[in-house]
């Protein structure tokens, strides 16, 4: 009888304040999630910030992050390839798999692709998250999954989101009214990362360190890149925390350009503590090195 | 409502994924040549993938006979193609096709079935997944990998010893997750007709005889050590009856590891190992020659050998890697027959895994039962690609 009384006790506490379990791709989505959710979720993600997203190994403890969880949250379009596969390794009959680029206007959408292109993605350029007007069609779809989990607490997700996007708003039009200035300056990137970052700012991407699409940069694309730097007098190249720094450094030291380190993910510098605080930091550094 | 609740959008990304392959072996290309036609049809249109394998290789043994050490021409061998055809079935089954042209004659070889089976992943109570049909059984961590994806050129001595060209058989198998925490431990079990160790390591070709079925069995446990190390362990079991007219048995037990540090994106270090143990009755040998008491009578033995091999492989600047192995492995009949063999690897990957070139050299010792040992030094310069999607790899 001690032992029955025991185990209703234990269960009390997890009947009273059950919640939903959602884990995240990249850890902007989980951090979306948070505010959202508020202490009505328990959130976590599998891709570290100082990773590259496009290459993930699949491995058995991702399959255990998504075995207990209600929601996966993904960005899509094929930036996360390897998703498919810890979905079946969790073996969770029950989880609801949402790809959050479903009503983003997408960009650079090919109109045919073959390998001789280099990674392409099929259904446009993934990296939309950078676009912080994006960030509230990618909260509606979070609300919607967690509604299907917890209908009841809908209104608190709603008034959740629209105080963070709020906040958002508010530091939207501060990084505008930083960036104005620098609207239709060119700048290089790595990676076709940025190309919504630039689209929102006014930005234009001369030129890629990579030849194409996740292609290792070749000497000749290289010196090709650097006699545009040069011409076009481009002041930065953005680059991801996770890409090799060898063959932006050989074009800056050849040029007057700056290497910018900049991370598209939390976690991938040591200021991007959150979305905001990551995107102030690549707004500011940014301005800083295009003055 | 089934797992992998795809949102539209998701589902049409794997099936435009799946419009990938552009060169197709002809015998494939009306397929997708008809997929492509019509938008409906890449919605079932499977993911083909094909990988073939070329090897110049040349070794300082063919002529010890002679009393002469030289190493001979090298030879440009075509080693093997690789056709792997995969898709989702429904929202419950995914189905592999694996099929091979061995080498070394490019023209002459026939495409044979690697593997064909199809996989239930969810829909079953306690969340088993199913595999039937004819597959590389999850027998240790290296007979699960294709020999494209090792980080060598060859297979180490205890794989090609006592399981051949790999335990691969007709069969069917159960995985469970066991429920150890946050801590990922499966369970693997396979009844398998038997005829891949009768093919390979034991005494005879089974295929017109009954069946004497053979199973086999790995526990599997994977832990995080931290954000940049993972480690996997692993313990195996394989029965089954290697000669069938004796109906003699044999029992295989493997250990397993493998650890990876991956401190960036362009860096990791694997280090993997395996250890076998063999025991098998048997009344004749490998080569049908009777076993023989003292008196000169057939006798009947227990014979216990094994072997393993270890390796490290350091990736860096992303598209190389290089590393060694140490292989030390018995005969499955005789415990004085033994080989030990070191190898050292370069891998150079210039485009992720569209192409990739390896070298290896590699020094083998043998000793046979009244003969001195023998001593072989090889040189082999493998080249590959791979046409098709590329998966994520597993751990």
């Amino acid at each position: 009888m001690k032992l029955l009384i025991g185990i209703i006790l234990l269960c009390l506490p997890t009947a009273a304040f059950s919640n939903v379990k959602v884990i995240t791709t990249l850890p902007e989505l989980a951090d979306l999630t948070r505010r959202i959710a508020a202490d009505k979720a328990t959130v976590d993600y599998i891709v570290r910030g100082d990773q590259n997203p496009h290459f993930v190994e699949v491995k058995p403890s991702y399959m255990m992050k998504l075995k207990s969880a209600n929601i996966f949250l993904t960005i899509g379009m094929e930036l996360e390839m390897w998703a498919p596969q810890i979905v079946d390794g969790s073996r969770n009959s029950s989880l609801d798999v949402v790809d959050l680029s479903r009503t983003i206007q997408k960009l650079e959408v090919p109109s045919r692709v073959d390998a001789s292109q280099g990674d392409v993605h099929r259904f446009g350029n993934p990296h939309y998250w950078l676009d912080p007007r994006n960030i509230r069609p990618m909260a509606e779809e979070i609300i919607a999954a967690l509604v299907k989990v917890s209908p009841q607490d809908e209104p608190l997700f709603r008034a959740n989101a629209e105080a963070y996007l709020q906040q958002l708003d508010l530091k939207i039009a501060e990084w505008e009214k930083i960036m104005k200035p620098f609207a239709g300056k060119k700048v290089i990137s790595f990676h076709k990362s940025w190309s919504y970052f630039a689209n929102w700012l006014g930005l234009e991407i001369a030129g890629e360190v990579e030849p194409k699409p996740g292609i290792p940069p070749s000497p000749s694309h290289t010196a090709e890149i650097i006699q545009l730097v040069r011409s076009g007098g481009i002041k930065a190249i953005l680059v991801e925390p996770f890409y090799d720094l060898s063959p932006p450094d050989q074009i800056a030291r050849a040029t007057a350009a700056k290497v910018l380190v900049l991370p598209t993910s939390i976690g991938g510098v040591d200021q991007a503590k959150d979305y905001i605080s990551m995107m102030e930091y690549n707004i500011t550094t940014l301005a800083a090195a295009l003055k | 409502m089934p797992a992998g609740n795809w949102t539209t959008s998701f589902a049409e990304e794997q099936s435009m994924r799946r419009l990938r392959t552009t060169l197709v072996p002809p015998a494939l290309a009306l397929l997708v040549l008809s997929a492509s036609d019509t938008g409906a049809q890449t919605t079932v249109n499977p993911d083909i993938s094909v990988i073939p394998r070329f090897l110049i290789t040349t070794n300082d043994g063919e002529r010890l006979a002679e009393g002469k050490r030289e190493f001979s021409r090298p030879d440009l061998q075509f080693e093997e193609l690789e056709i792997a055809i995969q898709s989702y079935l429904n929202p419950f089954a995914k189905a592999d096709v694996i099929l091979t042209l061995p080498g070394p004659d490019v023209e002459a070889g026939k495409l044979g079935l690697e593997e064909l089976y199809a996989t239930v992943l969810r829909g079953l109570p306690l969340d088993l997944n199913l595999r039937f049909g004819k597959y590389r059984a999850e027998f240790g961590k290296l007979n699960q990998m294709h020999p494209h994806a090792w980080p060598f050129v060859t297979a180490p001595l205890v794989e090609s010893r006592f399981l051949g060209d790999g335990l691969n058989d007709l069969g069917i198998s159960a995985s469970l997750l066991i429920p150890t925490g946050d801590v990922y431990t499966r369970l693997t079990v396979d009844l398998l007709r038997g005829s891949s160790i009768a093919g390979t390591t034991g005494l005879a070709d089974t295929s017109g005889e009954k069946p004497s079925y053979a199973n086999s069995a790995r526990l599997t446990s994977f832990f995080t050590l931290s954000d940049e190390s993972d480690l996997e362990l692993g313990i195996s079991g394989y029965t089954g009856i290697h000669d069938p007219y004796n109906h003699e048995r044999f029992w295989y037990g493997n250990l397993d590891f493998k650890y990876k540090y991956r401190p960036s994106s362009y860096t990791s270090l694997v280090l993997q190992g395996e250890y076998l143990y063999s025991t098998r009755s048997a009344k004749q040998d490998e080569h049908y020659a009777p076993f023989l008491d003292q008196s000169g009578r057939s006798a009947e033995r227990t014979i216990t050998t094994g072997g393993l091999y270890m390796y490290a492989d350091l990736q860096f600047m992303k598209i190389f890697s290089f590393g060694a192995r140490y292989d030390w492995a018995e005969s499955p009949y005789h415990t004085d027959d033994r080989a030990r063999g070191v190898a050292i690897f370069f891998g150079y990957y210039p485009v992720e895994e569209t192409l990739g070139i390896r070298l290896q050299y590699a020094n083998t010792i043998t000793q046979t039962p009244g003969s001195a040992s023998k001593s072989i030094n090889s040189i082999s310069l493998q080249t590959l690609f791979s046409l098709g999607p590329h998966k994520a790899h597993p751990f």
